[in-house]
């Protein structure tokens, strides 16, 4: 009897070990029934008409992580991308999901402790997370994963976050690619004298990106006549650094800066208050964010977006469709893209490696190559998770916010 | 020299605006002991209403008067809802408090407005110079200077020449006995929210005409040059509020300016560095406020 008992026991055990093995999310079965070198249709999915959706998917769902900042320092990017990324997930399970998998997105807020958002999302069984930009939120994300779950900085361009080797990528171009453009295509125009604002050296984005401007354009031979230095979001007085550049401007100067678009156009005003009116403005994507685009005395300011959205393509067809949808637009229009690039790029990964396992998917991303986003062409083969992407430059012309150059 | 002129000028600007909010910030901490660091909510709540009257097509003439009532407004009833409930609690409660009308007010921006930067725009006017000499100077740097100028004279007319003044003062220097003498508490208190109201929506016209933005937080700048400027002139004494501010203004500029570039971006913590040295030689601030205890 005690032995039969034993016996029972154990086959309980064995059993129940069989069958947490069976639903172990991080095995290395497909999540999938995709064949091998299967893409995520993009455009299936955006396609996808809520109103008359497929069968659901019933395999294993493929979850998406978003560790999100809605605070005022990145929720105007993190709040519009947290709201669009759950509606394109619903589109793909419109169509019957991604091969047969339903998509899952979960929104943690970060707050002021990304790492119990981080750690929600990792109990849910997130096989990747997309995060917010800035490092001082992304960063307590990456001690929490340990580099063992993909990580997408989607509006970020802080080279520092990106480490392929710890699975974190950027999705668009890093602060370098997207200022040394910047001062490529100002030495394009024939302008060989710069004027930089810089909040100080090696200072993440407000310092860094004055950096490589200056950097790239005193390498095609441009000369930096002054460096201004402000702080960033917030001085829209810049009388004492006017006083200073009218007594050494010859008035065809390009300034640059990475300031929001209040502080160019007050600062514009300015100077051209003091007859300096023949200065080139360029800045980055800085400018997007705040909607040069809405901005007045906004004529001839060039920037640097991460896409460059016409009337009628993809992107602005996917906004659009939100905004029918949902009855409301969303902000900060040229970032959104990103986090649904993010996205697609964490499930190429599954469906590249045939698996479920985080690490596993990382290691798949680590190796895409040629994806096609939402946001233009994305490789992270040979990269250390900065995809060398072209940088588009915007300029106001006749009010109009339109592409003039693409650099790289 | 020119260069130094035209500095003094712009710090001049620069200076009335915090003159004006540490004028504020003086009048309630004279009447309650209150440090308030919710003053700068009055210029966020007045920025989302600059957003969206201009957005409108409202000029900055109907602008101006809106900004000015909505501060006198927003002041008083951060009064009603949360100072009048803890009148007469310790200091560090009105302290939290004042905190807490921040965040909160922060907080509805952002969940029920947006995060997002709201951007308006700034009269033509506002970057435009006239000469003088070899002094280029801003019609925005007069106009500050001038409207803060007669500002102040109002303001000294109100405090030394009517009964209301009388109370206010009668107040600051001793809560207790003013109603002991017939001072109605709750009037000096709400005329004075109302004043400091008054003088943030001032402020507060200038500040947004210039920055031509609003955010959630966009108070919490002004209000902390506010709150240092009233602590460098003394705090609870009015003229050194308005003493203060001038300083802070042209501390501010000449050091952005005389700084060599290599140290420039570090002009901020000089002048943080500059207060703390004054605070050691000179606790009480430029103007020693000598009265009895407040409630």
């Amino acid at each position: 009897m005690k032995l039969k008992f034993k016996f029972l026991i154990a086959l309980l055990a064995v059993f129940a070990l069989a069958v947490s093995a069976c639903g172990n999310d991080d095995d290395d079965g497909g999540a999938t029934s995709a064949p091998d070198g299967a893409e995520v249709d993009i455009n299936a999915v955006l396609a996808a008409d809520l109103n008359n959706c497929e069968d659901a998917p019933t395999g294993d769902p493929i979850r998406v992580g978003m560790a999100m900042d809605f605070s005022d320092v990145v929720g105007f990017v993190d709040i519009p991308g947290s709201k669009l990324v759950p509606f394109i997930a619903e589109k793909a399970n419109c169509i019957g999901g991604i091969f047969g998998s339903p998509v899952e997105v979960r929104v943690a807020e970060v707050g002021d402790d990304a790492v119990l958002a981080t750690q929600e999302l990792l109990d849910w069984g997130a096989h990747f997370l997309i995060g917010p930009p800035f490092a001082d939120f992304a960063l307590p994300i990456l001690q929490t994963t340990e580099g063992q779950v993909p990580l997408f900085v989607a509006a970020s361009t802080e080279p520092t976050l990106a480490d392929a080797s710890n699975n974190s990528y950027l999705v668009t171009f890093d602060d370098h690619g997207m200022s040394g453009a910047a001062a490529q295509w100002a030495w394009d125009q024939g302008i060989t004298r710069a004027i930089v604002f810089t909040e100080g050296e090696g200072i993440p984005y407000t310092g860094v990106n004055p950096d490589a401007f200056i950097a790239k354009f005193e390498e095609l031979g441009g000369d930096v006549v002054s460096v201004q230095t402000y702080v960033w979001a917030a001085d829209t007085d810049f009388s004492a650094q006017v006083n200073e550049i009218a007594g050494i401007s010859q008035n065809n100067e390009v300034v640059f800066s990475a300031a929001l678009g209040f502080q160019v156009t007050a600062l514009r005003g300015q100077l051209e208050g003091q007859g300096l009116d023949g200065l080139t403005y360029i800045g980055t994507d800085a400018l997007d964010a705040t909607g040069i685009q809405f901005e007045d005395n906004n004529e001839g300011i060039a920037h640097t977006p991460h896409t460059s959205i016409s009337p009628g393509d993809r992107i602005d067809t996917m906004l659009a469709d939100y905004e029918a949808t949902k009855g409301e637009a969303l902000e900060s229009r040229g970032f959104m893209a990103l986090y649904v690039d993010s996205m697609f790029l964490g499930i190429q990964g599954i469906l590249d490696c045939g698996c479920t396992n985080p690490a596993d998917i990382g290691a798949a991303v680590a190796q895409i190559e040629g994806f096609q986003g939402l946001t233009g062409e994305i490789t992270f083969a040979g990269t250390n998770g900065i995809p060398p992407k072209a940088v588009p430059i915007n300029r106001i012309v006749d009010g109009v916010d339109t592409l003039v150059a693409t650099i790289g | 020299m020119t260069e130094l002129l035209q500095n003094l000028i712009d710090g001049l600007g620069r200076g009335s605006i915090y003159a004006l909010l540490a004028l504020g910030v003086a009048v309630i901490f004279g009447v309650m002991h209150l440090l308030n660091f919710a003053h700068g909510e009055l210029i966020t709540v007045s920025g989302y209403v600059a957003f969206w009257t201009i957005s409108e097509g409202w000029s900055w003439y109907l602008v101006t008067p809106v900004i000015i009532g909505t501060a006198i407004v927003t002041s008083l009833v951060i009064e009603r809802v949360a100072f009048s409930r803890v009148r007469g609690s310790s200091d560090f409660t009105l302290l939290l408090t004042s905190f807490g009308v921040h965040f909160v007010v922060s907080a509805i921006f952002l969940l029920y407005v947006s995060a997002s930067v709201k951007t308006f725009s700034e009269p033509g006017w506002v970057a435009n110079t006239f000469p003088i000499g070899s002094l280029n100077i801003e019609v925005y740097d007069a106009v500050v200077i001038g409207v803060t100028l007669v500002t102040l004279l109002a303001t000294s007319w109100l405090i030394q020449r009517t009964m209301f003044g009388l109370a206010l003062r009668a107040a600051a220097a001793d809560f207790d006995t003013a109603r002991l003498m017939g001072v109605r508490s709750d009037t000096v208190i709400r005329g004075a929210f109302a004043l400091s109201g008054l003088l943030a929506g001032i402020a507060g016209v200038f500040w947004l005409m210039r920055s031509g933005h609003t955010t959630p937080t966009v108070g919490i700048t002004p209000m902390l040059k506010g709150v240092l400027a009233a602590l460098i002139g003394g705090l609870g004494s009015l003229r050194g509020a308005v003493l203060g501010g001038i300083v802070l203004g042209l501390a501010e500029v000449l050091l952005r300016s005389r700084l060599p570039d290599s140290v420039a971006s570090l002009t901020e913590g000089f002048v943080f560095l500059m207060i703390a040295l004054l605070f050691i030689f000179r606790p009480q601030g430029l103007i020693r406020v000598a009265h009895a205890e407040r409630v």
